[in-house]
């Protein structure tokens, strides 16, 4: 879309080339130029001239020339008649390498005389490569002589020390004293670090006002304006923006008298007397240096996400008492001025057993030219699954206010939310049976750590290999072979001593018995029983290895009937026994018994000795 | 005497002391994960190891805290270490796995034979100290009913007694046995944990060798053999190389 601008300035040229005349042969080109742009070397003598030698032109492209043109013209002033002609020689030229470059001078003779022009140098700056021999086609051939100071597009940023995420504006004017018309905006900047809005809509007018700079009128039409808001910290560059205009160069020429048929020059086709050039030309504005600041670390909320500016926060909920299955609607609002578009959904953690889905995000937001403002609003659908009474913890929102240069956090209310059993149509305990649920996993995670006593040991010391480990293994082995040889021995001692006894047994009864028959008479018979029962219970004592207190008739009876000895034989025993009890009581001849018992008991003793063998 | 009593005292004292001030870093490092701080509750545990002292409850929470810092690799190497002291630990294993799922490789384990996977848990059954003492306990019952055998008179009694001690004996020496090998490989430390990012794994122990393939951060390595500064390394997957030993850290 072509837009054209006009402004009606009149210039008043003055051409110098008046009264006493002095011979001057000047080359002019314009000294800054871009790679690939098409420009005009021109040298001009205003006088008459010949043998124009052009200067060894390297570097640079010659599209076309030398090309001459001449032009004359004789003014009557106060009845004075002045004459003059000009004699241009032009070069159309093309750059393309970036640098300085300077051309010699180009020389001509005049009357005779060989003329040096001056020497010309021309800046070449890297171009944007716009200028495509295409667009030249449209630009007239003109003078060139379009002066930095008259049309220049200016970047102005409305603070250049702003925050991280502080709305800045940088506005674009084009100053101008001729008419101008922008045939568009070539290259708009990538505001890298930024986030950026237009702030002027296409078919909004431009601001159009005077300003003056330092005595030079201008009018000064501000053709863009964005909203920025820096991303990052820190230095931050901002290249230029690059319009094409084409410019009117008027020039209001002398009203010429009739006799001079070469008084105009070729171009000039406008009437009474006014020419118009259009002068096209690529502008571009400064780069713009913003010095980011980082947002302060002091005090920031752990859920602060980056928004600055001025805001407000309105919760709303619909209801707080439903059915299951019904849906829940949870809006946030945040109403303000700054960077709007860059807040992010507020983080709500809903019980688990809430059906969420990603927030609608609805927008109002305007973006006029004093700067982005509106309302973002994050509207959640939650349906609750089951019944019960669900808590929805508070929200937050946490900016950067500008204004009070602080953080500030606001936050929603709690809601409790009570979900009342659903439609009779979708009963949940009808569900449970055939619609059982698999645990859902929220999460996965490590288990949390050993809490409670610790056992710390020294590291690569185990108990497996260490002294004591080895000692209780040996102590018990030890222990053991302590008691089986200390048990060993008191068997070894006991079986001797019953040994010893049972070999003696027959001997010590013997004896006894010996003793007793000394004491065959009457008189001492108390004596002589005691000696027979002593022998017999002894010498059992001895053989079996009894004690006396064990000893009894029963336990000796056991002991015989052990070692396998004749039944009569222990009877006879026994009888033994008791014949020596009683005959001490019986009456009778009391010598003779004695005789018989004497008799019977070393016939027993001799019998069971006989039998044990 | 009286001085050596209490130089004996004092001593005691100050070994108790010396544990106290251990446990009450560790409880330390406990409340610093339980506030989230990490890194200090890794100091805290570092602290501790620093002094000798070692567990497997310890090495556990420091791999918790590296996990929870994001240190994968060391957490990884932690729990390994823990895994060894107290191979029965279901938490553990747990969070070893947990940890071995963040790591780049994907090292598929060379199915075992059956015989081979059985000795593997039972060697993983009980832990070093268990084994001893198990060793110890069987081999004390054997004596118990050896002397019950020998000096019981019922023949039935001394029957019961000479199996059961006889099998008694078997479980003493076999634990032994488990035991010592479980030592040899507690004290040799055969298991690396790769440290660096990722590691060319070389056809031989020479910078200009074939590269073979490339291990990441976290994986558990067997070393087999060391040559200079390179170790010849087995992945789970059966595939062998040689690494530099700077890449690694010993489980």
């Amino acid at each position: 879309m072509k837009k054209y601008l006009i402004f009606g300035i009149l210039i008043i040229s003055f051409i110098g080339r008046l009264a006493a005349q002095e011979v001057q042969f000047t080359g002019s080109v314009s000294s800054v130029v871009e790679t690939g742009e098409q420009f005009r070397l021109t040298y001009s003598l205003n006088s008459n001239g010949s043998n124009f030698i052009g200067p060894a032109i390297q570097n640079f492209l010659v599209l076309a020339g030398p090309s001459q043109s001449s032009s004359s013209s004789v003014q009557y002033i106060n009845g004075r008649v002045m004459q003059s002609s000009t004699i241009s020689f032009s070069f159309i030229l093309q750059a393309v390498q970036p640098g300085t470059y300077t051309l010699p001078p180009a020389s001509i003779i005049v009357n005779g005389k060989k003329m040096q022009s001056n020497s010309v140098s021309i800046k070449v700056v890297k171009g944007s490569g716009n200028s495509s021999p295409g667009n030249s086609k449209n630009m007239p051939a003109a003078g060139g002589n379009l002066s930095e100071n008259d049309v220049f597009l200016k970047a102005v940023p409305s603070n250049s020390n702003p925050l991280q995420g502080e709305q800045i504006t940088v506005t674009y004017k084009l100053y101008t004293c001729l008419p101008v018309s922008m045939s568009g905006i070539d290259k708009i900047p990538s505001y890298q670090g930024f986030w950026s809005q237009d702030l002027l809509k296409e078919k909004d007018k431009f601001a159009q006002y005077n300003e003056d700079i330092n005595g030079q009128k201008y009018i000064v039409a501000e053709i863009r304006k964005v909203a920025l808001f820096p991303q990052k910290n820190g230095k931050l560059v901002i290249d230029p923006l690059q319009v094409t205009i084409v410019a009117q160069l008027q020039k209001k020429a002398k009203r010429n008298s009739f006799n001079d048929p070469l008084f105009d020059n070729l171009f000039d086709d406008s009437f009474f007397g006014s020419s118009v050039q259009n002068v096209q030309k690529i502008l571009r504005s400064n780069a713009i240096s913003i010095d980011v600041k980082p947002l302060p670390a002091l005090n920031r909320p752990a859920d602060f996400s980056g928004a600055v500016g001025s805001f407000t926060f309105t919760p709303f909920i619909d209801r707080t008492t439903l059915k299951a299955n019904e849906a829940l609607t949870l809006r946030f609002t945040i109403t303000g001025k700054g960077n709007l578009n860059l807040i992010e959904k507020p983080a709500i953690i809903f019980p688990p057993d809430f059906e969420s889905y990603d927030p609608k995000i609805i927008d109002n937001i305007s973006s006029s030219a004093s700067g982005v403002s509106g309302s973002r609003t994050f509207e959640y659908l939650v349906i609750p699954r089951n019944a019960g009474e669900y808590t929805i913890k508070p929200v937050s929102f946490s900016y950067f206010d500008i204004g009070r240069n602080t953080y500030v956090r606001l936050q929603s209310p709690q809601y409790t939310i009570w979900v009342q059993r659903g439609e009779s149509t979708d009963p949940l305990s009808n569900n449970r049976g055939t619609d059982q649920e698999d645990i859902k996993y929220l999460g996965n995670d490590i288990r949390y750590i050993h809490i409670g006593p610790v056992q710390l040991s020294k590291q690569g010391d185990f108990f497996f290999g260490s002294t004591l480990f080895y000692l209780l293994l040996l102590l018990p082995a030890l222990l053991f072979s302590i008691i089986a040889l200390v048990w060993k021995n008191q068997m070894k001692k006991r079986s001797d001593i019953a040994f010893m006894r049972n070999k003696k047994a027959t001997q010590i009864a013997t004896s006894r018995l010996r003793k007793a028959k000394t004491h065959l008479t009457a008189a001492q018979q108390e004596i002589f029983y005691n000696e027979i029962s002593l022998a017999l219970w002894g010498y059992m004592s001895d053989k079996f290895n009894l004690r006396l207190s064990e000893l009894s008739t029963e336990s000796v009876h056991e002991a015989l009937h052990q070692k396998h000895v004749n039944e009569e034989i222990i009877d006879q025993f026994t009888e033994t026994l008791h014949h020596c009890e009683y005959a001490r009581f019986a009456p009778g001849d009391k010598s003779t018994i004695m005789e018989q018992i004497y008799n019977e008991a070393l016939n027993i003793i001799t019998k069971i000795e006989h039998e044990l063998k | 005497m009286k001085n050596i009593l209490i130089l004996c005292a004092f001593l005691l004292l100050s070994l108790k002391l010396m544990a106290i001030s251990d446990a009450g870093m560790m409880l330390k490092g406990n409340k610093a994960y339980k506030e989230g701080m990490f890194s200090q509750a890794i100091a805290c545990y570092q602290e501790v190891l620093k002094k000798g002292v070692a567990s497997a409850e310890l090495y556990y929470n420091l791999g918790n805290a590296c996990f929870k810092s994001n240190d994968i690799p060391s957490a990884i190497l932690y729990y390994e270490k823990a895994k060894k002291l107290h191979p029965d630990n279901e938490n553990i294993d747990f969070n070893l796995k947990v940890a071995n799922s963040k790591i780049a490789d994907k090292i598929e384990q060379v199915p075992q034979l059956f015989i081979k996977r059985w000795w593997t848990a039972l060697f993983n059954l009980l832990s070093l100290d268990s084994l001893a003492v198990l060793s110890i306990a069987s081999f004390v019952l054997f004596l118990v009913l050896v002397s019950i055998f020998l000096f019981v008179s019922p023949l039935w009694v001394r029957k019961i007694a000479f199996w059961s001690s006889a099998s008694f004996l078997l479980l003493s020496v076999s634990s032994f046995l488990i035991a010592q090998r479980k030592h040899h490989a507690l004290i040799a430390q055969k298991e690396a944990i790769v440290f660096t990012p990722a590691v060319t794994v070389k056809s031989s122990p020479d910078e200009n060798s074939v590269d073979l393939f490339v291990v990441h951060e976290g994986a558990k390595v067997m070393l087999l053999d060391t040559i200079g500064t390179w170790q010849e390394i087995r992945i789970g997957n059966g595939s062998e190389g040689w690494i530099k030993a700077v890449d690694t850290r010993r489980i």
